[in-house]
């Protein structure tokens, strides 16, 4: 049974501009120790996806409107609010982008991870701090003891986020989620947290959500990945797999948008044209649709499901060897993943019918 | 912020020097600026304000740039490579230094003369969200310029207004609009063609995509190259990211802490870096490649960039240097500030030991490149890892082609 089991999920946000279809029906399932990335842009839905499994939607206008969330056998979407409050930081922990807004600027680092540790532990106020001094030590910051009395912004981003992971993982929580944790740092600095990061993950045996728009931190850093796209998980394999032959239209078309380091120089770029969708839209089609150089009339209409690109295998949820699915009614092949464009003679992007063009 | 400027060693009143631009033909750079230096001051005292330090976030930087190329600026954050940009189009007057743009030395210059500069200079922004005025028109934004400087009349504006936005690949109908209605792409669209409206000669970019979606990017950056070879500017790309850097510049300096440590052809910078921090920051940089990244050792760099108000003595890096503890920190790194030094094809390093990072297990690690994802790279084979320090080679460059001047760049189409 795996850690984690993500069905269906549907959030809806109720605004004054009416409803904001964020995410729109995502499942994935994830084991105990198992690194998995959510990679998309602004908007996909993948930090929202989690803070609908954490119960942290914000209200009134955050609203999960379907789907299951189990974790470790029990719903978490049927819990009450006490109930899981001893799972948030116990069992799943979350790391933010931004730790500036994430630590409380009024306490010491002492008395919020002292906090922490008496919420969900009833050990002393000396053990508490004790074990504070050692997860500071354990996340790299010198002199810890001392360190402890400082408040946030004393530290620098770095060793802020140093203190987010050290409280993050103060419980030993089975599920680490890290919502852009190094998008705020410097290159240099979010090489050493990653490598923190990985580092205790695998130590503790923590499962790992890692939420990002860099393909470059998930190839390193992951065994899985998911890409979404407007509240849609679009595809879905194995990291290795997924680089080694992207099958999804977007996913081949963030992997060209996107200078490498170790390219050719001279090597054009090729991006999506286009712009991301307004999800106050229903969902209509496939939402990659109006951006996609391979579609057809019916992606207009009808929004493909998640399949696996060589169906006849035996299917696979977790782990790098994952089945690979992708949800496309038409799928580059392998040399136009390669070219980035349909490579089929006299084929052209159908256009869009009648109402959607109106 | 006029009493930071007092000492300027040359000082060229009314800012005139040098023939004006008539030479076309010269190699005589767009822009040249020499030790250039911008300290702000740190006050302490409500009453009586008292100068208690400086921060000095540009220390002492020497760059040219030739017409129609294409520089880029790394570094990470409080490096002061935006101080450099704005330094440069004189949004500060500079602590000490020279700036002389197309043979005219800028570095004084005030009133009309300055006015006269700027209209030959121009800078895009990072946040698209917060450079336009939100209670303009997308057209107004853009004739702002055309206005302030006189140029044409009110109709001549319209069309060229028109026209640039139609250039950037908006719609000009588009132009009776206004910012928040547009998308983030869009928005710097805008504020290319903001940037484009006074046909400058240089443009400085600062972070331009850093706060677009990722696959928005990839349309900005071949909008500015295809501006580029349409209109033969010249950028000053300053950004922390080094892909996007690498990709977009024929040459690239790299800042740490107020200073350039290394400055190469983009090619030459990422197959044969010689400072120490550069590897570093190479090795740090993610490769969207599972294979590749499961190869690549990082160099961790040990703590944060110090504070530039109290840069360190001698060499500002020795701090967190992984060559210095390597070479059992000498003493030199310390005692003494390194030189911006000049080797071969161009190549300049300010490392006392550069030598000693050529042909470096670290070196090789980072450069060492192999053939990915169906497409051979050209590239030499790694040399076996942990060889020693090749004894002060002289520097031959490892690739056949090692541009002395910027290549000619392709016309790439969006």
């Amino acid at each position: 049974m795996s850690l984690l089991s993500v069905s269906d999920l549907v959030v809806q946000f109720r605004t004054h501009d009416g409803t904001v279809y964020a995410v729109n029906g995502v499942s994935f399932d994830l084991d105990e120790g198992e690194t998995l990335g959510l990679v998309g842009e602004s908007g996909c839905g993948k930090s929202v996806t989690n803070l609908a499994l954490m119960r942290l939607l914000p209200k009134p206008a955050g609203h999960i409107d379907g789907g299951k969330v189990i974790f470790e056998g029990q719903d978490l979407l049927t819990l009450d609010e006490s109930e899981m409050r001893d799972i948030r930081g116990k069992e799943i922990a979350m790391i933010f982008q931004d730790p500036m807004t994430s630590l409380n600027p009024v306490l010491t680092v002492e008395e919020q991870m002292v906090e922490t540790i008496r919420a969900h532990r009833r050990v002393s106020k000396s053990v508490a701090k004790a074990r504070a001094v050692e997860l500071l030590g354990m996340v790299g910051i010198p002199q810890p003891e001392a360190r402890l009395k400082n408040y946030p912004h004393q530290f620098s981003g770095g060793m802020r986020q140093r203190v987010m992971i050290a409280m993050a993982l103060a419980l030993e929580p089975k599920l680490l989620i890290a919502d852009e944790p190094t998008t705020a740092l410097d290159v240099t600095i979010q090489a050493q947290v990653l490598e923190l990061l990985s580092r205790l993950a695998a130590e503790h045996g923590t499962a790992v959500i890692l939420i990002t728009h860099d393909l470059g931190v998930v190839a390193g850093m992951t065994q899985r990945i998911n890409v979404m796209y407007a509240g849609y998980v679009v595809e879905a394999a194995g990291t290795r797999d997924l680089f080694a032959r992207p099958r999804h239209p977007y996913t081949i078309g963030l992997m060209h948008s996107i200078p490498r380091l170790d390219a050719q120089p001279g090597e054009p770029l090729i991006p999506i044209e286009g712009v991301p969708p307004d999800l106050r839209q229903a969902p209509v089609g496939c939402p990659f649709a109006p951006r996609c150089a391979w579609r057809l009339d019916r992606c207009w209409t009808e929004m493909p499901t998640l399949d696996p690109i060589d169906p006849g295998r035996e299917f696979v949820a977790t782990g790098p060897q994952a089945t690979h699915r992708a949800a496309c009614w038409n799928p580059p092949t392998a040399e136009e993943a390669v070219a980035a464009r349909p490579l089929r003679p006299g084929f052209e992007p159908a256009p869009p019918p009648e109402e959607v063009r109106s | 912020m006029s009493e930071v400027g007092q000492t300027t060693p040359t000082v060229v009143a009314g800012g005139v020097s040098g023939p004006p631009a008539a030479g076309t033909g010269s190699t005589r750079p767009l822009l040249e600026i020499s030790d250039l230096r911008m300290y702000f001051p740190i006050t302490q005292g409500i009453l009586i304000s008292r100068h208690v330090g400086d921060v000095r976030a540009v220390d002492g930087i020497s760059l040219s740039i030739q017409k129609g190329e294409t520089v880029g600026l790394v570094g990470e954050s409080g490096c002061g490579k935006s101080t450099v940009g704005r330094t440069i189009l004189r949004l500060y007057r500079p602590t000490a230094g020279r700036i002389v743009f197309d043979g005219k030395d800028i570095t004084t210059a005030e009133g009309s003369s300055l006015r006269a500069v700027r209209r030959r200079m121009q800078m895009i922004f990072q946040d698209p969200y917060a450079s336009l005025n939100p209670r303009m028109t997308a057209a107004g934004i853009v004739s702002e310029p055309l206005e302030i400087h006189g140029v044409g009349e009110k109709s001549e504006r319209h069309q060229r207004v028109r026209d640039l936005l139609a250039t950037v690949g908006l719609d000009p109908s588009y132009g009776d609009r206004f910012p928040h209605e547009f998308s983030g792409g869009q928005r710097q669209r805008i504020g290319v063609a903001r940037a484009l409206a006074l046909h400058p000669d240089l443009i400085v970019a600062d972070e331009p995509i850093s706060a677009l979606d990722v696959s928005i990017q990839a349309q900005i950056i071949n909008l500015l190259e295809r501006l580029q070879s349409e209109f033969g500017l010249t950028y000053l790309f300053i950004a922390h990211d080094l892909s996007v850097v690498r990709h977009i510049s024929d040459r690239i300096a790299v800042m740490y802490l107020g200073r350039i440590v290394e400055t190469a052809g983009s090619r030459e910078l990422y197959e044969r870096p010689l400072h120490p921090y550069t590897v570093a920051l190479l090795s740090a940089v993610p490769i969207p490649d599972p294979a590749v990244e499961g190869r690549r050792r990082r160099i961790i760099l040990s703590g944060d960039v110090p504070s530039p108000s109290d840069p360190p003595s001698g060499c500002h890096f020795h701090t967190r240097c992984w060559l210095r503890e390597r070479l059992g920190n000498p003493e030199r790194c310390v005692a003494e500030d390194p030189a911006l030094r000049t080797l071969a094809g161009g190549h300049e390093v300010a490392c006392h030991f550069a030598e000693e990072v050529d042909g470096s297990a670290e070196q090789v690690q980072v450069t060492g490149r192999t053939p990915v994802s169906g497409a051979p790279a050209a590239g030499p084979a790694p040399a076996p890892a942990g060889s020693g320090p090749t004894p002060a080679a002289p520097a031959v460059p490892i690739s056949p082609s090692a541009p002395a001047g910027p290549p000619p760049r392709p016309g790439r189409e969006g």
